[in-house]
């Protein structure tokens, strides 16, 4: 994708999106198929999960299965959801018996949230540490990596199940347990999404931390930084223009890659702290074999991933001057 | 023709302790036999208060409903919910026995007819007023085979139901069945729909005390006060607001931090640890409502041979096993928990129950195997940490038998799959859901259901034994049956009971006043619950 500078016409941008879109849509449909025959590979479907440990007779799974189409073929249970899909119609889930997408609509607004406030979080403790870390050296670049080793060591859901307790036992005040959705209460929406995101954000941010530390010192090692010292440039310029500006590249590669990472923790976290989002509703869809909910959530997580990439690449061309897209 | 009040006796020996404090119902021991439900009804400190009217009860629940129609839902989730909203001809109370509800009493005039005759004036949510068409309707619902209900099970018994005037049904059963008016009673099984339903899953319309208001799922479940409710100044709660939160540690901080006025979990170690530290959460473990089974392949060897089963039976040691896994909150079990009709109260003798590992290598060693067997997988369900820790006390106590098994920790879904299909390799465990009959659990034994078959039971006279029960309306006269049922199975070691204990055990704040618990798990005296300023 990138390339040397080659002036064209046209915005470069766009057709980069174009190219990209044609791939996503390849993307998905091969995640629809894996994820539709995967679900009904596994043992135990939606009606034997409904049944539960319960005396109930095999004509009674029959009836749910006939309820939910679940008698038929595979193929043509997928035939049947993409003609459906394609039509922006992703089903009904099978537990709540409603519209799929006007499930997870507000599930992923709250995921996003988690997601955004985590990455920010990340971002922002992984690039101070990380800067820190490089340009103070020697006690703080000890400390940092010690605290660093810590973090990567202590699995998230650890982290958060020791808050959860500890919230409970010595800190009811923090009105941990009450999820408020943004639109009732803004201020009380993010303060409960904030405990939850830097559990979140640990472990990303210790990725971040060593990825700007080594790739600042990398760069402050090279010539145009000391010649930039060397024309007189005040200390801030030198750091500003020079030396973050072309740190920034590998940050922002792991950044990207680390989003679906926090989607994939939000799963954990969501489910250990009730917060409503896509994580918890994926958890309890597999646990019930709810088909078309995962079906959706799936697709809706690649979605994301692949978007992510492609603004991952768009800031590229902003960070580096040298990348240009054709 | 004699007019019954409908207490069919289901005999709860249950010892009621006394309030020793305000608020702190119980922290008994199951051991010592105080085996307790509901004795916050009884009178105590407090009790002379006034009911105060209004307010919302916050519920912690770890389990969202799937489906709401009584009469299709299959899973025990939506128990919880349906039992606020539907109600139906009879009802437990709160020592357990069954009592009118919709009904105002039922004749009997033989074994196999009950006529039972409606309260005046009962609305439905949608302002509809109840008749006997719509008790007509419901079961008809149920007993069609086509319409595929769970309930069917429960009233395979029912042949038909008869509108006499609107206010009189009349049940005809094609056998006499001890389990009917226990189902009748139990919610969801009994509940009463509309005889235009619409889509009771999507908008649930019933009798009950709270109506249903909204549903996010894994977010919140509001009820309001059915302010048209048939039982005079009931229900004096405003709303109940279900909360759902799936992690046990998180429900109990919950609980902790006001977040929610009640719950309830299914681990007594859990639960005893809160009450201790917290004298102001009540604490009401169910009665031992459940058992922990090891179910085997008996269609295959090694466990088509009654010696490899009694020798895994002498080789368990359960006594061992309440002990160390339910902190001593439990009995030692057999195949009918001691809440039902005939339940085993864990005492005296049960043919090879006495721990004897000696004996058990004996056994094998007559069977073929005296270098000791190894069983391969045993089938856990992962996601319940009392059945996994009983699973690795009894690897150890069967090694010490010269048995070795590996365990194996599966999700809930596929291991429900090869339980039912039989399709397991030698041995597996999942408890049962609470049952409002002792014949739901006997079932699972019998070699002319689906379940037994295939199992690989192939035992007549225990299936005639179960049969006779199944039709003995005499309370004490079933019981004895069931007694011997259970020596029965023991003695033939079809399926290895470890131990009984409550299937919930139930939580709430002391600001929570009025409120029973039952030993079916169903919050249905919510009706009667107010909370204090």
């Amino acid at each position: 994708m990138a390339t040397a500078r080659t002036p064209r016409s046209g915005s470069p941008i766009l057709r980069l999106v174009a190219v990209r879109l044609v791939w996503t849509a390849a993307i998905l449909l091969g995640v629809s198929v894996v994820a539709f025959v995967l679900m009904r590979a596994l043992p135990g479907d939606f009606a034997i999960a409904a049944a539960g440990a319960q005396f109930v007779q095999a004509e009674v799974l029959e009836a749910i299965r006939r309820e939910f189409g679940l008698d038929q073929p595979v193929w043509v249970q997928y035939l049947r959801w993409l003609g459906e899909a394609l039509q922006g119609d992703l089903g009904r889930s099978f537990v709540t018996r409603r519209p799929v997408t006007s499930e997870i609509g507000p599930r992923f607004v709250v995921t996003a949230q988690l997601t955004l406030i985590a990455a920010l979080m990340a971002l922002a403790i992984g690039g101070t540490t990380g800067l820190l870390s490089a340009r103070l050296r020697g006690q703080t670049d000890w400390v940092v990596r010690l605290v660093n080793g810590l973090s990567l060591a202590v699995p998230n859901f650890v982290v958060a199940t020791l808050i959860v307790l500890m919230a409970g036992l010595y800190f009811p005040f923090l009105n941990l347990f009450n999820y408020t959705p943004f639109l009732a209460d803004p201020l009380a929406n993010i303060g409960s999404l904030l405990l939850p995101a830097l559990c979140l954000a640990l472990a990303v941010s210790v990725t971040v931390s060593e990825n700007t530390r080594a790739a600042v010192l990398e760069v402050s090692s090279q010539d145009f930084v000391m010649v930039a010292r060397a024309k007189g440039l005040r200390p801030r310029r030198v750091l500003g223009s020079y030396l973050l500006r072309n740190a920034l590249t590998p940050v922002i590669t792991v950044t990207g890659l680390q989003v679906a990472s926090l989607l994939g923790g939000s799963i954990l976290i969501e489910t250990i702290f009730a917060i409503p989002g896509m994580g918890q509703y994926l958890f309890d869809s597999i646990t019930s074999r709810d088909y078309p909910v995962i079906q959706a959530i799936v697709l809706l997580a690649a979605a994301v991933v692949v978007f992510v990439n492609l603004l991952v690449d768009i800031a590229y061309a902003r960070a580096d001057a040298r990348v240009r897209y054709e | 023709m004699q007019r019954n009040t409908p207490t069919p006796g289901l005999p709860l020996d249950a010892e009621y302790r006394a309030l020793t404090r305000r608020g702190v119902l119980l922290r008994l021991g199951l051991t010592t036999g105080a085996a307790l439900l509901a004795p916050g009804m009884l009178a105590g400190p407090g009790r002379a208060d006034t009911p105060r009217r209004g307010g919302a009860l916050r519920i912690g629940a770890d389990a969202d409903p799937i489906g709401l129609d009584p009469t299709k839902l299959a899973a025990f989730s939506s128990f919880d919910f349906t039992a606020l909203i539907y109600t139906g001809l009879l009802r437990w109370n709160a020592e357990m026995k069954i009592e009118p509800d919709l009904a105002t009493g039922f004749e009997q005039p033989d074994d196999t007819t009950y006529i039972f005759t409606l309260r005046q004036g009962v609305k439905f949510h949608n302002g509809q007023v109840l008749t006997a068409h719509d008790v007509k309707f419901t079961f008809d619902r149920i007993i069609n085979p086509d319409f595929g209900s769970p309930r069917r099970v429960q009233f395979i018994d029912l042949r038909e139901v008869t509108v006499i005037d609107d206010h009189t049904v009349r049940f005809d059963l094609k056998q006499p069945s001890a389990p009917f008016l226990a189902y009748m009673a139990t919610n969801p099984n009994g509940a009463i729909i509309p005889r235009e339903p619409g889509d009771l899953d999507a908008a649930p319309v019933g009798t009950g005390p709270f109506v249903f208001e909204s549903y996010q799922p894994n977010v919140e479940f509001t009820l309001t006060a059915n302010r048209d409710y048939y039982e005079e100044g009931l229900p004096y709660l405003d709303r109940v607001v279900f909360r759902f939160y799936r992690d046990n540690a998180t429900i109990l901080s919950a609980l902790r931090t006001k977040a929610i006025d009640m719950t309830w979990v299914r681990d007594p170690r859990v639960a005893s640890p809160v009450t201790r530290a917290m004298p102001d959460i009540v604490s009401a473990p169910g009665q031992t409502s459940r058992t922990f089974p090891v179910w085997m392949n008996l269609k295959a060897p090694p466990f088509n041979d009654v010696r490899v089963r009694r020798a895994l039976s002498l080789a368990t040691n359960r006594t061992e096993c309440v002990q160390t896994v339910l902190a001593g909150f439990g009995k030692v079990g057999a195949m009918i928990p001691e809440s039902h009709v005939g339940g085993w109260d864990g005492t005296g003798e049960m043919p090879y129950y006495a721990h004897d590992p000696a004996a058990a290598k004996a056994l094998l060693a007559e069977a073929g195997y005296p270098g000791g067997i190894d069983l391969g997988d045993y089938i856990v369900v992962a996601a319940n940490p009392l059945d996994v820790a009983c699973a690795q006390i009894m690897q150890q106590q069967w090694a010490a038998a010269g048995i070795t098994v590996r365990i194996n920790p599966m999700e809930t879904a596929p291991l429900l799959a090869m339980w039912r299909e039989g399709s397991f390799p030698t041995l597996l465990s999942v408890a049962l859901a609470w049952n409002p009959d002792a014949d739901a659990i006997l079932s699972y034994l019998n070699s002319g259901g689906d379940f037994g078959r295939n199992l690989g039971m192939a035992d007549a006279e225990l299936d005639a034994m179960l049969n006779s029960a199944r039709s003995e309306l005499d309370p004490a006269a079933r019981s004895d049956k069931h007694m011997a049922i259970q020596r029965h199975i023991a003695e033939q070691a079809y399926c290895l009971q470890i131990y009984q204990y409550p299937l919930r055990w139930e939580l709430w704040w002391n600001s929570v006043q009025g409120y029973v618990p039952l030993s079916a798990n169903i919050r249905s005296f919510v009706r009667t619950t107010w909370l204090t300023a």
